[in-house]
């Protein structure tokens, strides 16, 4: 076999073989699939009712008819149910009963119309967006009364009134598609993350590595049997084969984990009818209890947003920029490892190469916030804060050539991160229980390999 | 035959010269002493050869041709810092090193089965390094030096580390291989070592070769004409001494007197036969000086 196929082997099998991959393989996909699932879990359990009983003391009775200003006026909704009662003693009686959520005292008053209102529970608290939904509906019940009592509004005025029906929705321009903010914040800064995770964890086992075989000395009877570069590009590319393999478990894993809980639940996993039950749930949302469906609304856009997204070209970049990144920092990360020695202060030589790591990551919300702005443009492009910055903007749509100069610069700059790599590799490995200093590194350059 | 020769090696590091026209002839079969104080460039001289580095200037050449990348897998090196994966298994990492070296799988794992139970730690096979002990994992580092049957073998201060019950043990190993045929470059600053078993030495100090060729010949050319004679303390040498004879020291034991003369060029027999003329004589030999000497007193005159 040939000899970096020889060390390829052995690098990738024990790492393959350790408990923290095993580990690691396994916890990822359930990471992911939560990712995936959470949104339509909260969309299922923003069903759970609260059953609310309305005890009106405002109630007047004329000729058998009761009439007040909220009898049957509170709309019910996935959160909250109501029901009409008259006697509070008996309401709480119920409520002890468990008969009932909460009950709602709206108390008499000489105030005209009657404004106060109490609300009783007895196990929990109502959720505090139930408790604005039902303040809010109070106060738009009020609302409609002065509109019709005072401004003499009809009844058709007042439903055009509640619902003005003013859609906004955002849609890219070049695709013609909904733009799904919220879903590709997600997805952008989660990709970005685990690049930068990947970088971190699989780059640092590089530099681990190296600076192991170096303090063990086992380093010297390797080169006398390869080339150093030989050994490095062999643990680099093993190191990134585990990487590779982690990611492609995650991904199937995940899949399995997903489509596993699919099928237990096939109702919740479809993706919303959208032009109906979207702008359908919008005229609902927005009227009087806006609050509340609102949210609904927005999971379901979320939903819609997943399903929005050309996984195509999110992948094929995301393997591009993870490799890429993942190749440009391993180099420098051995490299690294190969200055460090048991008594050494590894950190002057491990702060260049995280720092700019770290810039991007902190720059993160300033390119969400604006994923073709200057700044995001410029990172994007630098080679060091590519992988991670351009993966964040890659779901919000960049232009081609943009794409095209940042991975040419990219491929540049490894070639070249690379080469430096090697020159510090190969003499910094066979430096024992010497202070190395960045003026001796830069004499390396000229020794003859 | 010369095995190996380098011609004219020159290093130079950032602010130092680790070489300067440095050459050795090794011939095949020897054992060949690379010798010199700390410092003095061995051990880049031995990376040369093992193509760890390259020369700035200088031409090397190993079975006859300039040495190129396959001669690796015909020399083994055990450098003077040793070490292991210290979380592999025995078995598994001695197999791995000798695949470095161009050996088959299923071939290593015969011969290595061979060196384990010569050495006695086939039990150690599935052991992590760690668990070894220094010396163990120093046997361990040995096999897998030789395991590939070089024609060359270097060995950077092979016996630090060792026990005297262990490095009597490879020093016998040295000297088997040395009988099957192979040569061996051996870098110390372990004199005694050197004594018994190097045939010509290099010295090299401050980068530069400084002494160089048999063990014999530099023995000889190092002698100071001394000897050391024994006879019966029943007569005292001084008054048996002859002409161009200069007494330097002697000792009484209970029935003899140790003496240590100077005898000129050509004295020998004079003195040889006025001691046997009056007294017996019990044991007369030249002195040739140690290793240990002629490197001390070498590297001191520079």
């Amino acid at each position: 076999m040939n000899k970096i196929g020889i060390i390829i082997r052995r690098e990738y099998l024990t790492r393959v073989k350790k408990k923290s991959f095993l580990v690691m393989t396994f916890l990822g996909p359930i990471l992911i699939a939560s990712l995936w699932i959470i949104p339509f879990f909260l969309a299922m359990n923003s069903e759970t009712q609260s059953k609310v009983l309305v005890v009106d003391e405002t109630l007047v009775e004329n000729n058998g008819v009761k009439s007040s200003l909220y009898l049957e006026k509170f709309k019910n909704d996935k959160e909250l149910t109501f029901e009409y009662g008259y006697d509070i003693t008996e309401a709480q009686n119920k409520l002890e009963n468990g008969k009932y959520d909460a009950v709602l005292e709206i108390v008499k008053t000489n105030d005209m119309p009657p404004i106060k209102g109490f609300l009783f529970y007895s196990e929990n608290e109502p959720s505090l967006s139930a408790q604005e939904a039902i303040r809010s509906q109070l106060t738009n019940i009020l609302k409609d009364h002065v509109l019709v009592y005072d401004y003499g509004m009809t009844e058709k005025d007042l439903e055009w009134f509640n619902n003005p029906k003013i859609g906004f929705y955002s849609k890219d321009i070049r695709s013609g598609k909904d733009s799904y903010k919220e879903i590709k914040t997600i997805l952008g800064t989660m990709s970005g993350f685990l690049i930068y995770m990947f970088i971190f964890l699989f780059g640092g086992q590089v530099m681990k590595s190296v600076s192991e075989e170096k303090t063990n000395r086992i380093v010297e009877v390797l080169v006398s049997s390869i080339k150093p570069i030989q050994l490095l590009m062999g643990k680099i590319v093993s190191i990134a084969l585990v990487g590779l393999t982690q990611f492609i478990l995650w991904v199937v894993l995940s899949g399995i984990l997903i489509a596993g809980l699919q099928s237990f639940y096939p109702q919740t996993f479809t993706e919303p009818q959208k032009e109906n039950i979207t702008i359908n749930e919008r005229v609902i949302s927005v009227d009087k209890i806006d609050n509340i469906s609102s949210s609904a609304g927005e999971v379901n856009q979320m939903v819609q947003g997943l399903f929005s997204i050309d996984y195509a070209l999110v992948i094929s970049m995301f393997l591009f920029y993870f490799m890429a990144g993942y190749f440009l920092y391993a180099s420098l990360f051995g490299a690294v490892g190969a200055l460090m020695d048991v008594d050494t202060d590894a950190q002057q030589f491990t702060l260049p190469i995280t720092i700019p790591l770290i810039i991007a990551m902190l720059c993160f919300p300033i390119i969400l916030n604006d994923p073709s702005g200057t700044v995001a443009f410029w990172l994007s492009i630098i080679p060091l804060t590519a992988p991670m910055v351009m993966m964040i903007r890659i779901p919000f749509g960049v232009p081609v050539w943009e794409i095209a100069l940042s991975m040419s610069l990219m491929i540049i700059f490894i070639a070249f991160c690379m080469w430096l790599a090697a020159k510090i590799y190969r003499t910094g490995i066979l430096m024992y229980g010497k202070n190395i200093t960045y003026k001796e590194i830069w004499k390396w350059f000229k020794y003859k390999n | 035959m010369i095995l190996f020769s380098a011609k004219d090696i020159s290093k130079t590091y950032a602010n130092h010269k680790a070489l300067d026209k440095v050459s050795i002839e090794v011939e095949q079969g020897t054992v060949f002493g690379l010798l010199g104080p700390n410092g003095a460039g061995k051990t880049t001289l031995i990376r040369i050869i093992n193509q760890i580095t390259a020369p700035d200037e200088g031409e090397i050449f190993f079975m006859g041709e300039k040495l190129k990348a396959e001669h690796v897998h015909s020399i083994g090196y055990l450098p003077e810092e040793r070490g292991l994966y210290k979380k592999m298994k025995v078995g598994e990492q001695a197999i791995y090193l000798a695949e470095l070296k161009g050996i088959k799988k299923a071939d290593a794992k015969k011969r290595l089965e061979f060196w384990f139970a010569k050495f006695d730690i086939l039990s150690w096979w599935d052991r992590k390094v760690e668990e070894l002990s220094k010396g163990m994992q120093q046997k361990v580092q040995f096999i897998t030096t030789i395991l590939h049957e070089p024609k060359l073998l270097i060995f950077d201060e092979p016996f630090s580390g060792f026990d005297p019950i262990n490095a009597n043990l490879l020093k016998q190993e040295i000297l088997d291989l040395k009988s099957k045929g192979a040569t061996i470059i051996f870098s110390t600053h372990n004199m005694e070592s050197v004594e018994e078993i190097c045939d010509s030495i290099a010295l090299i100090n401050k980068s530069k070769k400084i002494l160089d060729g048999k063990m014999i010949d530099i023995k000889q050319r190092f002698k100071k004409n001394q000897f050391e004679v024994v006879i019966p303390n029943q007569k005292n040498i001084k008054h048996l001494l002859t002409e161009g004879v200069e007494l330097i020291s002697s000792f009484d034991t209970p029935h003899t007197q140790v003496s240590t003369l100077k005898i000129e060029q050509g004295k020998n027999a004079e003195l040889l036969s006025n001691i046997l003329l009056n007294t017996d004589l019990i044991s007369y030999k030249e002195i040739l000086p140690s290793m240990n000497e002629i490197f001390i007193e070498t590297v001191s005159n520079e």
